[in-house]
């Protein structure tokens, strides 16, 4: 399985709540109106310039061990190396909004319009988490569509998170090529353009999805979205209800 | 004064164009630059950072006042400097060296010239050498890097290092921020702080200058 989809920007809901929670707003916080009206803006604006695409690669798992190991530098224990070694299948991928939106974000703090463009980055960056997951759903569906009564849940696990060292993008741009779809990596492992997001997509039953995060590297963590992962785990939608609710 | 109150009201509520309007009026009623400056838009930045900390406004709210204090300050400016008033501190400030990443970096500098500090913005992908050149060059008093990914902190420890060997140490103070650093790398490195987000950055420079940079 080799795809390169574009995605609508349509297929992005915003969660309004989790995207101001991002810039720092408590649940049921009550906002100004100029607030109001640059969260509208700001999802306009993204509407307007985003450019979707995600190429997504099958791998087997013995070329994804390579894959994985990159220059190394991995965590010695890490939940990454548990999940893909019981998954049913394993798909490289990368997704990206596009340039133009981060040019956008550039442009309106160059301005001195710094709220816009600080919330047009957290909208931004919200997508580019989402359509990673539209990439997992994707991979879903392929993997229903051969097997309907599949019970497979797909996440994705991307270098420089739960103990994959950030180097393991060489390797992983080595065997997916995203250049394809105009994604390139820097010296520092660093994609261009900056809204995007690369990894695996692993497919397998549900429990393997599901670790303690208690590894050395999870008190640091900042992201700590593996929690809403894993509870979503048990009500994520099923293969044939496409791009639902979560 | 009812004018520098308008001025402060109006800042608070990140009414940017009318606080220009207001300060330029200021400035043709004669009000020393200072005073406009210190009771009318320092005086409202100071109600705007108290209320975000009590989280009754939030950082867009804030950015909205910070882009109405700048405004006015174009304003200000050369009139401060022909009165001969010494401005509050000068920070040069950039992401490292092969990271891309400014959003957190912008936010600072914004911050941190909101609260009436000078700031040389070097933009992203900033050589070590680059920070320490404009640093002298520019008789900065601190030097503040942000790094996102682990692969490029290791130039906040060459920046650290060739401050010291430029005998900047004492005189140019060094704070760092980003994702993946900490105060203990902080530590390790031989940086001056750590700050963890935009407002506890500000806090930390002024207290730099509270304690005589």
């Amino acid at each position: 399985m080799r795809l390169i989809v574009d995605f609508a920007s349509e297929e992005i809901s915003f969660d309004r709540v989790e995207i101001l929670r991002s810039q720092g707003v408590p649940h049921e916080a009550e906002v100004s109106e100029n607030f109001e009206r640059i969260y509208e803006g700001a999802t306009e604006l993204f509407h307007d310039l985003a450019e979707l695409k995600g190429i997504m690669s099958g791998i087997e798992v013995s070329h994804f061990e390579e894959v994985f190991r990159g220059e190394g530098l991995n965590e010695k224990e890490n939940p990454v190396e548990d999940v893909y070694r019981k998954s049913s299948s394993l798909a490289l991928f990368a997704v990206t909004l596009g340039p133009v939106l981060s040019e956008k974000v550039t442009e309106l703090f160059d301005n001195g319009d710094y709220a816009d463009g600080y919330m047009l980055d957290s909208v931004s960056s919200y997508a580019a988490n989402k359509l990673a997951e539209l990439a997992a759903q994707h991979m879903q569906l392929e993997l229903a569509v051969v097997e309907p009564s599949t019970s497979q849940r797909v996440l994705c696990y991307s270098p420089g998170y739960c103990g994959w060292h950030i180097s393991g993008q060489k390797k992983l741009f080595e065997a997916l090529h995203p250049e394809e779809i105009g994604i390139t990596l820097n010296e520092s492992c660093l994609m261009s353009p900056i809204k995007s997001v690369s990894g695996v997509l692993i497919s397998g039953p549900a429990e393997i999805h599901k670790f303690v995060n208690s590894y050395p590297f999870c008190n640091t963590c900042t992201a700590r979205s593996c929690i809403k992962r894993m509870r979503n785990l048990t009500i994520m939608n099923a293969p044939e209800d496409k791009y639902g609710t979560t | 004064m009812e004018l520098l109150n308008q001025i402060s009201f109006n800042l608070q509520n990140g009414f940017d164009e009318t606080v220009v309007e207001l300060t330029k009026e200021a400035v043709k009623k004669q009000i020393p630059p200072k005073e406009i400056l210190n009771n009318g838009l320092i005086a409202g930045m100071n109600v705007v950072g108290a209320k975000f900390k009590n989280h009754e406004i939030f950082l867009p709210d804030v950015l909205l006042a910070a882009r109405a204090m700048n405004g006015a300050m174009e304003v200000l400016k050369p009139l401060l400097i022909k009165d001969g008033i010494p401005i509050k501190g000068k920070i040069v400030i950039g992401s490292v060296k092969d990271d891309l990443h400014d959003i957190g970096k912008n936010l600072v500098a914004i911050l941190l010239k909101g609260a009436g500090f000078e700031v040389i913005d070097l933009g992203n992908d900033v050589p070590a050498e680059k920070f320490i050149r404009v640093a002298i060059e520019e008789n900065a008093h601190v030097i503040g890097m942000s790094a996102l990914l682990t692969t490029t902190m290791p130039v906040m420890k060459k920046v650290v290092d060739m401050a010291k060997d430029e005998g900047l140490s004492g005189k140019v103070r060094i704070i760092v921020g980003g994702a993946p650093v900490s105060k203990e790398y902080a530590l390790e490195i031989g940086a001056d702080a750590y700050s963890y987000d935009g407002a506890n950055a500000v806090e930390t420079v002024e207290g730099f200058f509270a304690e005589g940079s």
